[in-house]
């Protein structure tokens, strides 16, 4: 292979946009009705809700934590959003309160894991059922279905000659918003510094504390507009909305190249394997392959991004000085210790 | 002398903390107890108990396997979808046939669990594929497969041999035949654990994995050991819980891993691994059984029983973690007041 | 009869940095052999080439006559080689005898378990050793001391022949030592040999019956203890001439910049006093363990302070965290630097600019040019050898990488910098290059505490010493009066009433 195309190889989104590509291929032959403008357009837009969600949690995963939570802040604002509006309230503020709920839970969540150190993985198992309970409790077994229909445009419109859904744009729009704030700012930054290494960024004056409790914070704010926008797109809202997507938001996040150990990672490659999954389920879909039976495929995907990515790490770490530090589990930090030999493989 | 009572003091205080944690939910299983029996009228009858003990036992005998992956400091969120396969295929080989004995089509099922634990354990120990992001693939792809084999349709109870619906129905000496399987599965479970010198294993690599591979612990074998033990278990679950709930169809036990998860996390169980035992685990069942019991004689929404599980995860891990800190903060200080009387003797 | 170990010409070098130089020395069976030298001496590298977890570049290593090359740490195990450090590796959820016999467990009937056995020989093993504590105690609430002594338990019942001490003492009560030392020659007794590394020379004379010296990753000496009394190991220990190696220039020495008062952390330091003016250098200096870096790091607020005042130009100043440290004018280079002084997969304009991100970014948004001019201007004023801003910091040498962390400090533009063993591990020349550095930023009006257990450097570059030992200021010599021995002998304690 060139010198040229190993270099481009390296980069992972190129890899993802071959892999669209060729996934592409393979849904037309599944149906010839997957290249209709209309269908390709319209791709994303039933995932898009799950996109938001993934883009949140691409800042806590790089951040060096994780947040399994999301599906249930998710379902929270969802219902929210739908009992407020039932009880009067004009639908845009309705729609604001929700935003605020769920960025309440995320808040909620990182001052657990942010402030007070608690493992993240436990915590928002734990909240994962807490929130999705709550939602539950807020609006109980049915449905809510009458939304105005100004309202989902945002989730089902379309402009320009009724071709572009307007789900698109927000699903960009979004992207590009978080992409700069991750790869832009100076908070991005932190993020990035925080999840590679949090020692030395705290030793350097980065506001550790702060910047944890914001990326879940952020998190839950991004699952609610992912909620407002669920309910846009379908209409109606349930209690049970975003359970069973956390696999999407996983494998989006993971095959997007973010490191599941923190310090790495990119919006584009989310938003790339975003694609790429909706692009894989709308073809599975053309071909009548059942929800469930799709999860198999996406499930694979998902450990097969890990362990390529465990094998590329491998052949790197040829020759090189020991692999990354693996995130703390128990805090054993007696830096005199670095004087008196102990073996290298006692760092935690 | 005064050297010699504090350190009793932290001595104690450490013995306590691992009693503590059976102690503790012991004590609010009592509370729990009690408040229903005032507040509830049916509370403490013998039928409502039977009832308890016939919705406790399923999950004992799965939070048994994930209690052990959980020792050593790993997760298995995929033991719903296990559950849920292997009661398929348990009542499929009865309903294809049908004279096969009980015992044989337990063996099967456990053998099934055990397969798929094995899968599990491979992707974890040598693919070196975190454990939470792994299950949550198998999770999903298992319960795709369920999907597929099911194809839709279900199995119901007149399709199932009496004997084995029997299962379910009886109480020898008054107490539900899937309680005593239960119990008996708890009793040899917290034997090997504490006889079998490769069960002790799993304690040490959840305790310090890098001091357990130094110690010449073979720590991939081990793990992928406790999770085909978790996934075998399962599988025995599944039985199980076909002969409970014998219309089994593809949704059979969804979301059953967080009840599980939430017995093993309240039972004391170190969500870092290390630490943990059986009567806990079951103690925790029972609490969590209970409390659902409650709840509906006391006709509060069901809804609330997914919060409480989740709160309960919650309020545990900070507990947990808050112990352990408090312990710690207490040995340095121990230490603390040795360097000073060091001091005062040599100026003395 | 050979001994029990020998090393021939074991040589080990680090990136450049040779750590140990053709040592030669024999360790008997059964013998109480002290290992002393300064920090840097070699005595971290050999223990880790005896305990298989590096090899060395050269040389041999025979064991009772025969060579062995020691690859892993199962090998040394295997060969009876069992090192324990200040920190002892233990399972915290799990109890004595469970930590004793972890993945060995005394089997019974039918292959399982025999608790019964493993309890009696932990607590025969214990008893002998004099533990106050009994198998069943979960080891999660157990102090150091007891910690070391499950360690010891853990050799002996898995028959170790050698056991390595790296300055055990360090944590332990007088009573404590006693029982180690009975310990220890009850170990002698059984036939063990221990290799005792200490920097308390008093202990050393009471416990060890040979003493190998090391200086500089060189092998000095190795003598029976009665022939070497402690003033004798002091000056092998630091006998070497003070060469022009540190340009120093003068700075001019202005006003009171820091001044600390009754500093203390309960087991760590207590009542430490100080001050420092503009443009000086103050070096601290003592031992492992004496709670140097531990007051520049309360300073730095990483860790809390439990008791004492500071004050910055005379008005107070509380350490609540390295933010607010940073913006008073500190800055920390921590004794770790490569791995909490700099994040590894990042670039070299990425870690200078760390530090002064807020001032690099206004309104929150990253200007890469600003960050790229920085990290050139350091990189020039340091001479840093990379390819360019953007090259990611793992890839530099070791030297190189100290002087990124050193750039991004700087680029802080602090007032007052703590500098925590800046040239630990690092070659000549680059060690020229931060002197040169550090005297040059003292003449600008910076102010530099500088914790150093490498005396020549501590000598050279410092208007004013402070020796600490144990948790305590014990020592302020000024630069006319300071000598290697009368800093050595603060540090270790000799001469004073024990």
């Amino acid at each position: 292979m060139s010198r040229v195309a190993r270099r481009l190889l390296a980069r992972w989104e190129i890899v993802l946009v071959l892999a669209i590509i060729g996934a592409g291929i393979w849904s037309t032959t599944l149906s010839p009705y997957f290249l209709k403008r209309g269908n390709l357009l319209d791709l994303v837009t039933p995932y898009v809700f799950i996109g938001l969600m993934a883009f949140g949690l691409t800042f806590v995963v790089i951040a060096g934590e994780i947040d399994i939570s999301v599906v249930s802040t998710l379902a929270v604002s969802v219902v929210c959003f739908a009992q407020i509006f039932d009880s009067g309230v004009d639908v845009w503020l309705a729609g604001l309160a929700a935003l605020a709920v769920a960025t309440a839970l995320g808040l909620g969540n990182g001052l657990l894991v942010g402030l007070l150190n608690l493992p993240s993985l436990a915590i928002t198992l734990g909240t994962l059922a807490a929130y999705g309970g709550l939602a539950f409790v807020v609006l109980g077994g049915e449905g809510v279905a009458s939304f105005p229909n100004g309202y989902t445009q945002i989730g089902g419109g379309y402009l320009w000659r009724n071709q572009l859904p307007v789900a698109l744009l927000v699903l960009l729009g979004f992207a590009l918003l978080l992409g700069l704030l991750l790869h832009a700012t100076r908070f991005g930054r932190y993020v990035f510094t925080i999840g590679s290494n949090r020692e030395a960024a705290r030793f350097s004056g980065v506001p550790v504390a702060r910047v944890r409790v914001s990326v879940f914070a952020l998190s839950g704010l991004l699952a609610g507009i992912g909620g407002v926008v669920y309910v846009g797109y379908f209409g109606s809202a349930r209690a049970d909305a975003g359970t069973g997507s956390l696999l999407d938001v996983v494998t989006a996040v993971v095959l997007g190249g973010v490191d599941i150990f923190g310090g790495a990672g990119s919006m584009l490659g989310v938003l790339l394997a975003l694609i790429l999954v909706a692009e894989l389920r709308n073809g599975m879909q053309l071909a009548n392959i059942a929800g469930e039976t799709q999860d198999i495929v996406i499930g694979a995907l998902l450990l097969g991004a890990i362990l390529a990515g465990n094998l590329l790490r491998a052949a790197q770490a040829d020759g090189a000085l020991s692999g990354r530090l693996r995130p703390r589990r128990r805090e054993v930090v007696d830096h005199e210790a670095a004087d008196s030999a102990l073996p290298p493989s006692l760092e935690t | 002398m005064i050297g010699n009572a504090r350190r009793m003091s932290a001595q104690e205080m450490a013995a306590a903390t691992f009693r503590l944690r059976e102690i503790g939910i012991a004590s609010a299983l009592g509370l729990a107890i009690v408040f229903f029996s005032i507040r509830a009228s049916h509370f403490l009858t013998v039928g409502n108990w039977q009832n308890i003990l016939q919705n406790v036992s399923i999950v004992v005998v799965v939070a048994v396997g994930e209690m052990v992956v959980v020792l050593t400091r790993n997760i298995d969120l995929s033991v719903g979808s296990i559950v849920g396969l292997s009661a398929y295929l348990t009542a499929a080989t009865f309903v294809h046939h049908h004279g096969y004995p009980i015992f044989v089509v337990a063996l099967i099922a456990v053998g099934i669990g055990v397969g798929l634990g094995l899968v599990n354990g491979l992707l974890v120990a040598v693919g070196r594929i975190p454990s939470i992001i792994a299950t949550l693939a198998t999770l999903a792809i298992y319960r795709g497969i369920d999907t597929q084999i099911t194809g839709g349709e279900n199995i119901t109870a007149y399709q199932l041999p009496n004997r084995f619906l029997k299962l379910a129905s009886t109480k020898p000496g008054g107490v539900p035949t899937l309680a005593w399987i239960a119990l008996a599965v708890a009793l040899l479970g917290a034997a090997v654990l504490r006889w079998a010198p490769w069960a002790r294993d799993f304690y040490a690599i959840g305790s310090n994995p890098d001091a357990a591979r130094f110690a010449g612990i073979p720590t991939t074998r081990r793990l992928i050991t406790a999770f085909m033990i978790s996934g075998g278990l399962a599988g025995l679950g599944g039985f199980l819980f076909a002969a409970r709930f014998p219309t089994v169809d593809a949704v059979a036990a969804k979301g059953f891993e967080l009840d599980v998860i939430t017995a093993v996390v309240i039972g004391g169980v170190n969500v870092f691994g290390g630490s943990g035992s059986v009567l806990g685990v079951v103690l925790g069942a029972l609490f969590v059984a209970t409390i659902q019991d409650g709840f509906i004689l006391l006709r509060i929404s069901e809804f609330w029983r997914l919060f409480f599980n989740g709160f309960a995860i919650v309020v545990a891990v900070t507990l947990n973690a808050l112990l352990t800190r408090r312990l710690q903060d207490a040995l340095r200080r121990r230490k603390a007041d040795v360097l000073e009387a060091r001091h005062r003797e040599a100026e003395a | 009869m050979s001994s029990l170990i020998e090393l021939h010409g074991i040589s080990k070098s680090y990136g450049g940095v040779q750590a140990v130089s053709e040592v030669s020395f024999g360790i008997e069976k059964a013998s109480v052999h002290a290992l002393v030298g300064e920090n840097g001496a070699g005595k971290s590298t050999l223990v880790k080439i005896l305990t298989g977890v590096i090899q060395p570049d050269e040389g041999r290593l025979l064991i009772d006559g025969e060579p062995h090359r020691i690859g892993d740490p199962q090998t040394a195990h295997r060969l009876g080689i069992v090192a324990m450090y200040q920190e002892p590796t233990v399972f915290p959820d799990l109890t004595v005898a469970e930590n004793v016999f972890a993945g060995r467990q005394p089997r019974g009937s039918l292959h399982a378990v025999d608790w019964g056995a493993m309890r009696l020989e932990a607590m025969r093993i214990l008893d002998e050793l004099g533990a106050e504590f009994g198998p069943d105690t979960p080891v999660l609430g157990l102090g150091v001391a007891d910690r070391q002594l499950l360690e010891i338990a853990k050799a002996l019942s898995s028959s170790a022949r050698v056991l390595i001490m790296d300055e055990p003492t360090a944590a332990l009560s007088p009573h404590e030592v006693e029982r180690l030392f009975a310990t220890v020659r009850g170990l002698q007794e059984r036939g063990v040999a221990v290799v005792y590394i200490s920097h308390r020379l008093e202990e050393v004379a009471a416990i060890a019956d040979v003493v190998t010296v090391l200086r500089d990753g060189r092998h000095i000496e190795t003598k029976p203890a009665a022939e070497l009394p402690q003033g004798e190991i002091i000056r092998l220990m630091v006998g070497r001439s003070l060469d022009a190696l540190f340009p120093k220039e003068d700075a001019e020495i202005g006003d009171v910049v820091l001044r600390a008062e009754g500093l203390t952390r309960r087991g760590v330091f207590s009542n430490v006093s100080f001050e420092l003016r503009r443009g000086e250098i103050v070096g601290l200096a003592g031992f492992v363990g004496s709670g140097r870096t531990e007051v520049a790091r309360s300073i730095f607020g990483i860790d809390p302070l439990e008791g004492g005042e500071l004050w910055i130009d005379g008005r107070p100043f509380r350490p609540r965290s390295p933010r607010a440290a940073l913006r008073r004018g500190l800055a920390y280079l921590p004794e770790d630097r490569l791995h909490q002084g700099l994040v590894q997969p990042m670039s070299v304009g990425t870690n200078v600019s760390m530090a002064v991100l807020p001032e690099l970014t206004p309104g929150g948004i990253l200007r890469p040019r600003r960050e790229r001019a920085l990290a050139r201007r350091f990189m020039e004023q340091l001479r840093i050898k990379a390819t360019s801003p953007a090259q990611v910091v793992r890839s530099l040498s070791g030297g190189n990488q100290q002087k990124v962390v050193l750039g991004k400090w700087l680029a802080a533009e602090p007032r007052i910098l703590l500098l925590d063993e800046p040239t630990h591990g690092v070659d000549v020349g680059t060690k020229a290059d931060v002197h040169r550095e550090i005297s040059h930023l003292a003449t600008q009006g910076l102010t530099i505490l500088l914790i150093s257990s490498e005396l020549p450097e501590v000598l050279g570059m410092s208007d004013r010493i402070l020796v600490m030992r144990e948790g305590r200021l014990v020592a302020e010599l000024p630069r006319a009066e300071a000598t290697q021995e009368r800093v050595i002998q603060a540090a270790a304690g000799f001469g004073e009433a024990a």
